[in-house]
């Protein structure tokens, strides 16, 4: 029976062109039950809060050893910093912003945005009035007046604004300069003081072999979350699943920057940062002394990117004494993390 | 800007503040329309490129910040203080440009052989974007009024220069002939011939140089001295204070278009007063 075979061989081949074809034509839906994290959750786009160093270690390692991508995007774009980030955040122009409590804090609480912090990177905050040991010498709070402190425009100033209000400094006894973010200002001695992070410019600038002092921030009466992973209400409330899926391939990525600070270093000296010309030893001592900031007893207790009640409730007594007005459930929204952390335990395991 | 005289300009004139006065409701007239259109504008291409409502504020809405909320008179006075500070580096900025302007121009018209020294490094300092001069400048004279004057100054002086050196050469050549037969120097032709006929050259920089000190003023706070509207909208900006960006936008943009109305209506009242009312236009 020839005829029939060949008739029921076409008929079976038709049928499986025709699964075929409405297997593409519904792509989302067979595709989002095989990915590993729940699907195609469409681009991503970061905004980082500075330059692409190795502040940014493990984002380089989620997008390397493709985190991103298991997670469920189908690509990731980083755009580097500094800027008005909450500002990119709330018009959607980036899924996700890396900023920190306070900044965050006073644009939800003065300009109404619709953001939250579902998680944080940093649970001390780097930020540090950096000095000259030989010139401002800057290492109480008392030392500011009279001195000229280089503050970068935005949201470091809100930062400087702070630190004058919870030490009783009247910002009329202190000098705010205008700078960018290249501490030759106060090298030339142009200022005597200069906003910066204790991860970063203060490794710069001891690196040239001049002596420094650090005022940091979150020893003398402002410690906050930085490097603070923010996104919009509507995000939260209408695709869930993507937040989870962004914080998962974070959590990855930290897990293996803080197993490897040395290629973390070195995915920002030769890869993403390639055009940035940095230095090597100084993005490795900055990879190094980072996880510091990152891994506390919490963080080995909880996991990564979580923040503990107290931690929140020092955030606000932080923002109070700072004169921003906001409440707790204004500014944080962990339950998604809470979530995903509940579903998969090992995300909260550390590198030994 | 040629300084001819028609014969229409000794016709029985309307009276001196006749003239005036259409001339300042012509003006008033012409700043209504162009804030009409500008509010126009504003609005159309907010909704043209859908810009988020977070971004993009609407002319009703810079209003609201400005007079209809509870601290709109809070920051109405601190707006104040800050356009005080940008009209008073603007000001410094417009006298040191045109003044240099004036005496340069001077300078190369009486000596010819200068005008290759001075015109070309004039031109370079427009060429140039202040945005890296400024560094070079903070450090040679730090970031005080002398920085502000400098670099405000600078987008006045050249196209003042030029224009100013315009207007000293009109003098026709009868006119210069006249002066020299009755004993003048060419110093006396340029003081009783040059700066008169170059009165409209002179003016049209005063108009031109108004809005180029504010700019430059701007820039300044911005890069150096820190004070100022031109600081707080950068500042406003980096910390997504967008209401307060689009207020400190909106009162230096008036501020400006108020001035260079000014500007015009004392051109014209001068000119009209050397019987150049044409010249005004």
């Amino acid at each position: 029976m020839p005829l029939p075979r060949r008739a029921a061989r076409a008929g079976a081949l038709l049928t499986a062109a025709v699964l075929a074809l409405t297997a593409c034509g519904s792509g989302d839906e067979p595709a989002a039950a095989a990915g590993e994290g729940g699907g195609d959750l469409g681009e991503l786009t970061l905004q980082l809060s500075w330059i692409k160093n190795a502040e940014f270690a493990g984002e380089f390692f989620a997008d390397t050893n493709g985190h991103y991508t298991d997670a469920g995007f189908t690509s990731v774009t980083m755009d580097p910093g500094p800027g008005a980030i909450e500002t990119l955040v709330a018009t959607e122009d980036a899924d996700f912003g890396l900023s920190n409590a306070v900044s965050t804090a006073q644009v939800i609480a003065e300009e109404d945005a619709p953001l939250k912090i579902v998680g944080t990177k940093f649970q001390k905050n780097p930020f540090t009035i950096l000095s000259l040991a030989d010139g401002g010498n800057i290492a109480t709070p008392q030392d500011l007046v009279g001195k000229r402190i280089g503050v970068q425009a935005g949201g470091n100033e809100t930062l400087f604004d702070a630190l004058l209000e919870v030490n009783g400094i009247d910002p009329a006894d202190v000098e705010k300069v205008p700078v960018e973010y290249d501490p030759a200002p106060l090298i030339d001695g142009e200022v005597d003081g200069f906003l910066a992070y204790l991860t970063n410019e203060s490794i710069t600038v001891q690196s040239q072999g001049i002596e420094v002092t650090n005022l940091p921030f979150a020893d003398n009466g402002l410690p906050f979350v930085a490097e603070s992973v923010i996104t919009t209400d509507r995000m939260i409330a209408e695709e869930p699943e993507r937040v989870m899926a962004f914080l998962e391939a974070e959590i990855r990525g930290w897990q293996d920057a803080l197993a490897d600070p040395a290629e973390g270093a070195r995915l920002a000296v030769e890869e993403y940062g390639a055009d940035l010309q940095l230095d090597m030893a100084k993005e490795l001592e900055q990879s190094e002394v980072q996880a510091g900031l990152i891994v506390t007893p919490d963080v080995e207790a909880n996991g990564l990117f979580t923040i503990t009640d107290e931690l929140i409730e020092q955030n606000m007594a932080t923002l109070e004494a700072a004169g921003i007005d906001i409440a707790a459930e204004d500014l944080f929204d962990l339950s998604l993390l809470e979530q995903l952390l509940e579903e998969k335990p090992e995300l909260t395991e550390l590198p030994a | 800007m040629t300084a001819v005289l028609p014969g229409a300009g000794q016709a029985p004139a309307p009276g001196r503040a006749g003239s005036l006065l259409r001339a300042v409701l012509r003006q008033v007239g012409t700043a209504v329309l162009v804030l009409a259109v500008v509010v126009l504008l504003w609005t159309v291409l907010l909704r043209v490129f859908d810009v988020s409502p977070y971004v993009g504020k609407t002319p009703a809405e810079v209003w609201t910040t400005l007079f209809g909320e509870d601290d709109s008179a809070e920051l109405r006075a601190e707006i104040g203080a800050l356009l005080g500070q940008t009209l008073l580096d603007a000001g410094v900025g417009f006298v040191a440009g045109l003044l240099s302007a004036v005496v340069l121009a001077a300078v190369v018209v009486r000596y010819r052989l200068l005008e290759g020294a001075v015109m070309p490094v004039a031109l370079v300092l427009q060429t140039v974007p202040l945005i890296a001069l400024a560094p070079i400048l903070i450090l040679a004279v730090g970031r005080g009024y002398v920085l502000v004057a400098t670099m405000s100054a600078i987008v006045v002086l050249f196209p003042a220069l030029v224009n100013i050196v315009l207007g000293l050469r009109s003098v026709t050549p009868q006119m210069r002939d006249l002066v020299l037969v009755y004993g003048g120097s060419p110093s006396t032709v340029l003081r009783r011939v040059g700066f008169p006929s170059a009165l409209p050259a002179l003016f049209a920089s005063v108009r031109i140089a108004v809005p180029g000190a504010l700019t430059g003023a701007l820039l300044a706070e911005w890069l150096a001295t820190g004070k100022g509207i031109g600081y707080a909208v950068v500042s406003a900006a980096g910390r997504s204070q967008n209401a307060r960006v689009w207020a400190l936008v909106v009162v230096v943009t008036v501020t400006a278009l108020v001035l260079y109305l000014l500007a015009q209506l004392v051109e014209a009242a001068v000119l009209s007063r050397f019987g150049r009312a044409e010249a005004a236009r």
